[in-house]
Formats: structure tokens, sequence, C-alpha cells
């Protein structure tokens, strides 16, 4: 069989309607970078680019029958990316603008489900193009605005230069809270560098290195950078987490300014119970292999429809390596990855993303995995 | 011949005046005497049939056009502009000639140049079948069923045949009995068209891509396994409560693409690693063509005389061999 290098590369732009992805697009079609990306767009006429490698296509979702009921597949997309493999050698990768409106779980199950895309291309990343301005609103009124935050493997944050900085950071809490692991990248007119979309390997086994709920934050100083309890400094009296404001974290005083943030805030912390968010576990005793799988299984095809994103790196008993996984809604996939180093603190530890996770069920579940 | 086109083998097929014929994923056309035809100029063909006449080739093309070459030059037969063509079927008997883009079905005559029929459709339209007596009906494969078409008639809903999930493929029995269609979920469903009884053709490890039928209709060989599925379709009941084989079995990879004689018991078998069979199946004698592995074969056609094969796979190798008196 094909194997990863010889696959093309897809990436799929997602976000609302006006946040800036065909701005970006049209960066990524003009700036040199000396490779060719067929685009399929489901807005066609918008880019205003004159290029025979640049497709229309209708989204059309289709439901598998093969008894998995969130399998659903983008049709269209099957048919266009079979189409462009007859231009081979013509191009080096392959973007996807989804609509506005577009759920991506589709776009990314059909990377996995039809074996022909398989055989020929892989999903490398999804990025999702946020409207900082607006994304508030959008978050509370549109279930596919926080679906495509939630699946996100990176955020592009535009229209950063519209907002105060106080809005900002708590906007970010939020989408941090939503989807603990996609960097995000504070922008302006979709000045992000290329390659911090391009080539990212989201859906990469090999790729998955650190699971830390933080672990993708941009560093401290940097823009977008998000403080939270793994910083280790001193939040200047100004920040908050924007979420368990109140609460007393360790017995230790993080300084919160909790009245700064909610003037900010105002009637949008009455919204600030998304549907969407990320639940980090982590276990220290090493896991049964067997007890495991069967929890991941038994978990993914019960909650499957409402899991968008899941990763994992899994100290399992009795093995030199590390098992590392991902899954998209009930598609799961998990190998034997590189082996632990000496020295390297072995744990294992998971993220899910979706909807009315239950963190107390979850860990109960995730600990009782443990190897006798 | 043996040659590589350098671009992907969309189709093989050999005309009336037995010529080899070959249509690529760079927009060309290619004839067996080193003719070539620039079809598509920058664009991709997608998709290809024989010309009613019996001379040249017709291609779809990522372009929007439908092309017909012949070695004098390419004609323009339809066009849906800004879209892909995704699928192009003919008839002789009926003359005409459909193609699809997206959800929408267009109709050419070609002794008719002002004739054209658009039939809409709510899904996109995956492969396109004509009644083969006649050529005066259509079938299109698309979501959630198959459509049926009147060709000629401008207004008209279709008849749907019924069945959940992607269709994505299309054969009709040569006696208009029997349309089958391959689905998305590498499984085939049947309807015989008298009583419109559905017929489930499953057990495929892998998408169906070529399905055709040959001795008569009595047989339907396709790819999609590791060898050659074949269902009988002799007696009343087609292939419902009989069982299928499988030929040319290997369990190294799939069958990607099987061609046949609408007469004879002729089965060229291409496999997704590049080899190429021939076999007859009342002798279960398999003539090696090819047993170079490459690049899975894509195009695959056997002379009307069944004394030549013609290949092409996606990397652009492409070859015309000749058979044994098989």
């Amino acid at each position: 069989m094909s194997d990863t290098a010889s696959l093309i590369p897809v990436t799929v732009l997602t976000g609302y309607l006006g946040a800036g992805k065909t701005t970006l697009l049209n960066r990524i079609l003009t700036e040199d970078h000396g490779k060719k990306y067929a685009v399929i767009v489901n807005e066609f006429g918008e880019i205003g680019i004159d290029n025979e490698l640049i497709i229309g296509a209708d989204e059309e979702v289709f439901e598998m029958n093969n008894g998995c009921v969130c399998c659903t597949v983008r049709g269209d997309l099957i048919r266009v990316v079979a189409g462009l493999m007859k231009r081979k050698g013509k191009f080096d990768a392959i973007i996807i603008e989804t609509t506005g409106l577009a759920d991506p779980g589709p776009v990314a199950q059909t990377f996995f489900v039809d074996d022909e895309l398989k055989a020929k291309a892989r999903l490398d990343s999804v990025t999702t193009v946020v409207d900082a301005k607006h994304i508030l609103l959008r978050l509370s009124d549109s279930k596919e605005a926080r679906e495509q935050i939630a699946f996100a493997d990176q955020i592009v944050l535009n229209k950063a230069d519209l907002v105060s900085p106080e809005d900002m950071r708590m906007i970010e809490a939020r989408i941090r809270r939503m989807n603990p692991l996609a960097p995000i990248h504070r922008a302006t007119r979709s000045n992000v560098p290329l390659s911090a979309i391009l080539g990212r390997g989201g859906f990469d086994l090999e790729r998955i290195v650190e699971l830390e709920p933080d672990f993708l934050n941009p560093a401290h100083g940097e823009a977008g950078h998000v403080h939270d309890e793994h910083c280790g400094h001193d939040h200047h009296g100004h920040d908050h987490h924007g979420d368990d404001h109140g609460h007393d974290h360790h017995g230790h005083d993080h300084g919160h300014d909790h009245d700064h943030g909610h003037d900010h805030s105002g009637n949008v912390a009455a919204t600030y119970d998304d549907d969407i968010k990320g639940v980090s576990l982590r276990l220290d005793r090493p896991v049964d292999a067997q007890a495991v799988t069967k929890w991941l299984n038994d978990l993914l095809a019960e909650q499957g429809p409402d899991i968008l994103r899941a990763k994992g790196i899994l100290d399992v008993k009795g093995e030199d390596k590390r098992l590392v996984f991902q899954a998209v809604h009930m598609i799961l996939e998990g190998d034997l990855q590189r082996e632990w180093r000496t020295g390297e603190e072995r744990y294992s530890r998971m993220v899910f993303i979706g909807r009315n996770l239950d963190e107390a069920k979850l860990r109960a579940g995730f600990e009782a995995t443990a190897a006798a | 011949m043996n040659v590589n086109f350098e671009a992907y083998v969309t189709a093989a097929l050999f005309d009336s005046s037995t010529r080899a014929i070959f249509a690529l994923g760079d927009g060309t056309v290619r004839f067996e005497d080193g003719t070539t035809i620039d079809a598509h100029p920058n664009g991709s063909v997608q998709c290809a049939c024989a010309h009613p006449s019996g001379e040249g080739i017709v291609t779809g093309g990522d372009d929007g056009r439908v092309m017909w070459s012949r070695p004098s030059g390419p004609e323009l037969i339809g066009e849906i502009k800004g879209r892909w063509i995704d699928s192009v079927a003919s008839s002789a008997a009926s003359g005409l000639i459909a193609f699809a883009a997206g959800k929408e079905l267009r109709v050419r005559d070609v002794a008719d140049p002002a004739f054209e029929r658009v039939f809409k459709h709510d899904a996109s339209v995956s492969d396109i079948a004509f009644e083969p007596k006649s050529g005066k009906r259509l079938a299109t494969a698309t979501y959630g069923g198959v459509a049926l078409w009147y060709a000629r008639v401008a207004e008209q809903k279709p008849q749907m045949l019924k069945w959940a999930g992607s269709h994505v493929g299309l054969a009709w029995a040569p006696d208009g009995r029997y349309i089958v269609s391959s689905m998305q979920e590498g499984q085939l469903h049947g309807w015989r068209l008298s009583d419109v009884k559905n017929m489930q053709m499953g057990g495929y490890p892998a998408k169906v891509k070529s399905m055709t039928f040959l001795f008569n209709g009595m047989i339907m060989a396709t790819s999609g396994s590791n060898g050659a599925v074949v269902w009988p379709f002799g007696g009343g009941n087609g292939p419902m409560g009989k069982q299928a084989s499988e030929v040319a079995y290997d369990e190294a990879g799939f069958t990607s693409r099987v061609a046949a004689l609408p007469t004879r018991t002729l089965l060229a078998v291409g496999r997704d690693d590049g080899r190429i069979g021939v076999m007859n199946l009342q002798e279960n004698r398999m003539e090696k063509v090819r047993e170079e592995r490459g690049a899975p074969i894509s195009a695959l056609a056997l002379s009307a005389d069944g004394g030549r094969v013609a290949w092409g796979d996606e990397d652009g190798n492409a070859g015309v061999a000749g058979l044994p008196l098989m």
C-alpha cells in the first residue's frame, strides 16, 4: 500500500462567513512558497483568482450504510478528490474550504472512510478561522460555529485589532475551554505564518508528541498566549481564566480581577455554559491494553456522535512503546509509537473534545482501565 | 505497443475501426498510431465512452466540455461551464450522448445539433447508463437510488429506484431487464425492472469500480475483490438465490478493472498492482498480458474480435497486446 509520504496532504479551512477564510486562501494561492495547491471551494467566485486548480463543489453529506450512526461523509469530496487524482503531478497538496455553516466532521470522516481516498490522500489538519469581533455572538447562536472551533487543529483568531486586549483574553479562554488542544493564532486580515496552517499533521499518530491541555499554547509573552495553571508566573493582576471564576485553585491566589473580566464579558457571562468542552484525563499507573481498548471502543460506540475529536498517549503495562490514538467521532485509530525514553515521565493522558461530556464519568472509566 | 503517456489513463477503448484509443489525465486523447488530440487543453479527461457512430471517442473534462475526438481533430458536443463533467455515456441504438456535471444531466443527439435535454437531480449524478437495446431510456446513479429517465422527453419526473446510500456506478443488462448499481460501501444493489424487485449483492472487500455484462447477459463480472466476481444472470430471477463465484483469484491485492465482450466468455482482469490477465470463463484458462507490477490498472478494453487488449494505469503506462485464440 501507499506510504504516508506519497499521499497528498489535505488541509481543511473552515470558519463562519466573513471570518477571513477567503483572505487566507488568497494568501495560500499567491504567496511564494514553491508549492502548488488544488483548492476545493464551496462558495465559488469569491476568490477572484483564475486558476484551473480551483474547483467548485456543492456540499453533499451522505450517510453510510454501515451501521455507524454518525458516519456521514461528503460525497462531493469523494468525487472531486478522485477526479483531481487524474491530474496527479500537477499539484502538491489540496485545500478544502468549507461553507460557513459546514460541519467539519463529515469532511474529516471522508478521508478515513473512503478506501480510494485513503489510498491517495491523507487529512493533514483542520484550521478554523474565527472573527474575534463577532465570535461571542456566534458561539451563542450557532451550533456550527461551536463545532468548527471544537474540531480545529489550529485556530486563527482574526480581526484581533478590532477587539480590546481584555476581551481578546476572555475570548481565548472561552475557545480554549472548548478546545484545549488547538493553538490560537491572533491575526489581522489572516496574517498568520502559513507554516502554522499547512503541514501540521493534526491526524498523524506519529506526531502526537505531548498532550497537555496547554501544550500548544504559544509561549508566554507571545501573541496569543493564554495564561493558565501551567504558566507558573505572576498573572499581572488583570488576567482571568474565563472559567472557574471564584473558585479557589488549589488554595493559591492567582490574583484574578474577576470584576474586570466581568465588566468586559457583561451579558456574555450568562451564556458561558457552552455545550462543547474539552476534557483532559491523566492516569499515573500503567493501563491494561485490553481494558483501555474496550473502554475506548465502548465509549465511542455509545457517545461517538457527541465526541468530535479525541487524542491520547497511553502507558500500557508490559509495553515499552507509547500507545497513541486519535479519534473523529466513532472512527478510532491507534498505534504503537516510539519507545518511552529513559527519564521520560511515563503516564497516560487523553483529551476529549465534545458535547455533553461527563467529566467525572469519563475519569472513572479511564481510571478503571489501570492494570492490576 | 507499450508506452508511458506520463498522465493518468482515464479510459481505453477500441473504436469501430479497431483502433485502440486512450484518454488521459492531461486532457489529451491518444490514438494507437501516435496521433494526439488535445481535447481538453489545460484540463483533464474525467470520463469517456464510445461515440454512437462507433468512430473515435467521447470525453468529458474538468473544463466542463464534452468532446468527440477523431484522428482528424476534436469537436465540441456539449458544455456545462465552470463545472466538471463527471460522467458520460452514449447509445449507438438511439444516437444519444448523455453527460452529467453535479446534479445536472444533459442529453444530446448526434444527428440533431439543436436537440438538448436537461434533467435535474436532487443529488449529484455519479454514473449514467443507457438502456442497451433501444437507448431510449437512461439511468443515473445518485444518492438514495437510481433515476430512470426517458432520454428524449423534455418534461418528466423520473422513476426512482430507491435504495438508501450513495450509488456510484451502473450497469444495465443487455436484455434490459436488470439494473445493477455499485455502492459507496463496497456492495452492489440490483433491481429487476419488471417488478422493481430488489437484489442485494454484497460481500465485497472494496468499492466496485468496474462492472460488465458478458456472454449475452448471462453473466456479470465485477472488480472490487481479490479476483473478478462473476454473478449468474441467466434464468428468470437473475442472480437471486444464486451464488457469485470468483475467478482469477489472487490474494495479493484487488481487481481494479474488468472488461469483456457482449456475446463471448472472454474476461480481461486488471489489478491494483498493475498486473493484467485475460481468461476464457468456459475454459478457466488465464493468459497473462502484463506481469510487471506498478500502479493500479485504471483502463481496460478488449477489441471486438477478442484478438487484442488495451490497458492503462494511474501512472500513465499503457499498452496494446495481442491475444492468442481463446
